[in-house]
């Protein structure tokens, strides 16, 4: 049997060779065998780390970065570990500038390789075989004997290096270990890791993923609420004129109603634009002023969600798609990594077996249908076509009417001072038909990619590029049919309101777009919690009690979609982004309204859902969604400038009621600022600065996009090498096992007794054995 | 450093807390859960280092390893007679190398010990075979099982020798996203 935890596997026997047990010892010097053969040493690649050195200039930089942080959780991983993952993946872990000439002890006993002596060699080369010293000793694929006899020798040749040295290792080796348990306790803080774990061993990888992103996007607002909280809330609450009227009638609030419409006392509140007025602040200047803070506070944020989404992003690219479409190896993981160790419960297990059964099954018949659409006639390719344009221009259609009804809608809705439902429906019309539209099209959308006769992921993405579309287009149209509404509304010449109102809707624009966007928010979350009362429960209730009948059983309870799950939180942080200018504590309620889809949602999950047949790809889809993140951030960003530079900011509210455009509040900040401070922001702000930019962008660009040219012919050249290489392996092994059988047979008829020891004692060592192998036949 | 325990000698639990990724309650705790598989078996007191095994059937019926279809595996590979019969060093080390702790590599390493069922330090179809029966317990045809294995070794071998040797399947494992969280065992 094998001994365990062998750094040199022992290949008893291959079927070239199963004659001779010698080659026991060949395999134990099969990593040595390519870099010592005279004349091939240029031309290999080796194996081993630490020769990376001979390879093709453009590699080292592409190997440092394989292994390194993954999309998702690894990047939290503590920081002892990712330290690890940065090295190149040995082929034996630990074992790093070991070249096999320099291994100390195997030339001279290689000799003694004769029958009956290979088991004292084998384990008189195993511990003469230095480990990496820098490398910890849990990390080496030692079993625990050997670890300690390993642990001993470092003990006895610490003592030989002065104290100095000893006394820095083990400084070293302390702050390390305080490091891990500090990481350790910080990841174990997170919260809700108890209740993902059981999501995860429950419903799979793929559902943990959704409340993951919820949990991402839970901190990314609490960030924000600081910047914002900081920035803009605590200088308006802090320095305002309290000698202002609020502007609040007693016959304006209506109470729970204005909680839903943001009129009343929340109109007057910091929850709109209209509260922050420009104040400078005492001993400040004349650049520190509550307009700019705020001006920051927005600007901070809208970078900062900009930063972290790019990162996400590019960090997912890099591997899914760099790496992902070139090596197809999802068969692989399916196989290897199907199977979560950590699954304890008896159904839990029923429940993976069936679910990797599911994806085998899957994968195999996506396998089928490639090779089905590579055997199609032209003549069914074209009516293939056809139905496929014909489906497309349905969804367009399908798009087209969405756009027509949330233009009706917002431009029906208008305000009403009566009664109680009626101003309810007519304030919330644009948000309603927006929530409808997102809600039924992308099922419908589901249905139609079913009749394109696309592979099975490939209708999921389709499915899935299209709902992100719908999502971001209706946001995008409502915002249009907004300002398109408001620049009608001006046009028709109506006589303005008093200035004794303060704040009064109709002179203040940016109060209507904020409160637009408030109810969007609300309606989301109101949407999303009847949902889970009204429908999910229900339905779930339906298919208990009556399980036999057969519409029950056609409707059956669902399973928790997630891409839809995860686009309908894209689109409410959109439009909290988006709305984050003219509503500033937006922020704050969307995080309590996170938190509390967050309990929704497990709710509905522990209860009302199964688990799904097949298992969802997480990594991959979780690029798209931080790039459909992204595009949300970007429509922010330029509904925003639109605004800013478009539209002058209305003179009765808002933080900028001094200045025609906030442009104007900055360039007197920075006015007051030194002039050679004030020469250089000129210089950044023109041309002449950006024509250069943009020149050394491109030049780095093109750099960039050549070395990775260079580095995938590098690949593939490597991978042909590596074909080459293990050929010769065999080759060699063919005839060095040809050889000893020969040397074996003549050993046993008790000729050339001489010929053996002053072959095999030649002190030079492995070569010229090597040499003779090959030319001997 | 203050604990009372009597089980192990100081420099015992620093040569453990040195070689696994365990702390020494940590240590103290998985000693106390190898000592429930067989009280009779198992002493309380190490410091003399006793030579006790328990044997497969009981680590196999561990509720963290009960309902793993490569139970048998693992314990074979971490074992000392290959047999699945450990002692506490193969138990803490192969709840060590399982634990989240463990690197990639590492991890990758043993993984291809695991898989490679006949022993033989490469990954072949047979081995595959195996795994696959595992994973599904014996419901894929044998189309499909062929068909599965055919494609795996397509995938990642890359020295073009029909099966899988270490080398192929750490570059392989190397960039599985979820190969971390799933090979990990908590205890």
């Amino acid at each position: 049997m094998a001994t365990r935890g062998s750094g040199n596997f022992m290949r008893l026997v291959s079927d070239d060779s199963n004659a001779s047990t010698l080659t026991e010892d060949f395999g134990n010097h099969q990593e040595e065998l390519p870099s010592t053969l005279p004349g091939e040493q240029e031309q290999l690649p080796s194996t081993l780390p630490g020769e990376q050195e001979q390879l093709p200039s453009a590699l080292p930089g592409e190997q440092e970065q394989l292994p390194s942080t993954l999309p998702g959780e690894q990047e939290q991983l503590p920081s002892a570990l990712s330290g690890e993952q940065e090295q190149l993946p040995s082929t034996l872990p630990g074992e790093q500038e070991q070249l096999p000439s320099t291994l100390p002890g195997e030339q001279e006993q290689l000799p003694s390789a004769l029958p009956g002596c290979h088991r004292g060699l084998e384990e008189e080369l195993y511990f003469s075989r230095k480990w990496d010293p820098n490398l910890p000793l849990k990390n080496l694929p030692l079993s625990m004997q050997e670890k300690r006899k390993t642990r001993e020798q470092r003990q006895q040749s610490r003592h030989i290096i002065d104290c100095c040295e000893s006394w820095r290792r083990s400084q070293q080796h302390m702050r390390k270990r305080l490091r891990e348990q500090v990481a350790r306790v910080i990841w174990g803080l997170q919260p809700w890791s108890k209740t993902m774990h059981k999501i995860e061993g429950k419903f799979g990888v793929g559902v943990k993923s959704y409340f993951t992103f919820l949990r991402y996007l839970i901190y990314l607002n609490l960030l924000h609420c600081l910047f914002i909280g900081g920035l803009a809330l605590a200088p308006a609450l802090l320095f305002r004129d309290k000698n202002k009227p609020s502007g609040l009638t007693a016959n304006e609030s209506r109470g729970a109603l204005d909680l839903l419409l943001g009129t009343g006392f929340v109109e007057h509140s910091p929850v709109f634009y209209g509260f922050y007025t420009p104040v400078s602040i005492p001993h400040g200047g004349l650049c520190l002023n509550t307009p700019l803070l705020f001006l920051a506070g927005m600007a901070a944020v809208l970078m900062l969600s900009a930063v972290m989404e790019l990162r996400r992003t590019v960090i997912g690219y890099k591997h899914t798609w760099l790496l992902g479409n070139r090596y197809n190896l999802h068969m692989c993981y399916k196989v290897f990594c199907g199977w979560d160790f950590c699954i304890q419960d008896p159904n839990s297990a029923r429940l993976k077996h069936r679910l990797i059964r599911n994806d085998i099954r899957l994968e195999l018949q996506e396998e089928s249908f490639h090779q089905r659409v590579s055997q199609r006639t032209f003549r069914q390719r074209l009516q293939l076509y056809f139905l496929r344009g014909i489906l497309n221009f349905l969804v367009l259609t399908l798009l087209a009417g969405s756009f027509s009804l949330i233009y009706f809608a917002t431009h029906i809705s208008n305000k009403e001072k009566e009664g109680w439902i009626l101003p309810l429906l007519y304030e919330y019309l644009p948000s309603i038909s927006i929530t409808v539209v997102n809600v039924l099209l992308p099922h419908l959308f589901r249905r139609i990619a079913a009749f394109e006769d696309y592979s099975l992921t490939w209708q999921v993405n389709i499915t899935l590029v299209r709902s992100i579309f719908l999502k971001l287009a209706t946001l995008g149209m409502f915002l249009l049919f907004l300002h398109q509404k408001d620049l009608t509304f001006v046009k028709t010449n109506q006589p303005p309101e008093p200035p004794a109102k303060l704040n009064s809707s109709k002179n203040c624009w940016e109060n209507e777009f904020g409160k637009e966007m408030y109810k969007l928010v609300v309606f989301d979350f109101l949407a999303g919690g009847l949902n889970a009362v009204l429908l999910e429960y229900p339905r779930k209730l339906l298919v208990e009690k009556y399980p036999s009948c057969s519409l029950v059983k056609a409707i059956g309870k669902q399973s928790f979609l997630i891409p839809f799950h995860v686009l309908d939180l894209v689109y409410s942080q959109t439009v909290t982004w988006v709305g984050l200018f003219y509503s500033p504590l937006l922020v704050h309620i969307s995080v309590i309204k996170l938190l509390l889809v967050f309990y929704i949602k497990k709710f509905v999950l522990f209860h009302c859902c199964v688990p799904a047949q097949r298992s969802f790809r997480g990594s991959q889809s979780s690029v798209l969604f931080h790039f459909t993140l992204l595009l949300g951030l970007l429509i922010a960003v330029v509904t925003l400038s639109f605004n800013v530079t478009m539209r002058t900011s209305s003179q009765d509210c808002g933080p900028f009621v001094n200045y025609s455009s906030i442009f104007n509040m900055t360039s007197s900040c920075v006015g007051t600022l030194p002039s050679p401070v004030q020469r250089t922001i000129h210089y950044f702000t023109s041309e002449a600065f950006a024509l250069p930019l943009i020149l050394a962008e491109i030049v780095v660009l093109t750099s960039f996009v050549s070395q990775g040219r260079a580095n995938r012919k590098a690949i593939e050249r490597l991978k042909e090498m590596l074909i080459m290489c293990s050929a010769d392996k065999r080759y060699l092994v063919k005839k060095h096992s040809a050889w000893l059988r020969t040397l074996k047979s003549s050993v046993s008829a008790g000729t050339c007794e001489d010929a053996r020891p002053t072959a095999l004692k030649d002190p030079s060592g492995f070569q010229p054995l090597l040499l003779r192998s090959v030319s001997t036949p | 450093m203050g604990n009372k325990q009597t089980i192990f000698t100081t420099q015992q639990l620093d040569a453990y807390q040195d070689c696994t990724f365990f702390t020494r309650k940590e240590i103290i705790r998985l000693f106390h859960r190898y000592r429930d598989l067989a009280p009779q078996l198992i002493p309380l007191d190490y410091t003399n280092k006793p030579d006790v095994k328990v044997p497969y059937e009981l680590i196999g019926s561990m509720p963290e390893l009960k309902e793993n279809p490569f139970r048998q595996r693992i314990a074979e590979v971490f074992s000392e007679d290959g047999e699945g019969n450990m002692t506490l060093d193969d138990f803490l080390d192969m709840f060590s190398v399982l634990s989240e702790m463990a690197p990639r590599d590492l991890k990758a390493y043993y993984a291809f010990k695991i898989y490679d069922f006949n022993n033989d330090d490469y990954i072949c179809v047979s081995d595959l075979e195996k795994t696959l029966n595992k994973l599904t317990r014996n419901e894929l045809s044998e189309d499909e099982s062929r068909l599965v294995c055919e494609k795996v070794i397509d995938e990642a071998d890359l020295d073009n020798d029909g099966r899988l040797s270490l080398e192929d399947f750490q570059h392989m494992i190397i960039r599985a996203p979820d190969f971390l969280s799933t090979f990990h065992i908590r205890i």
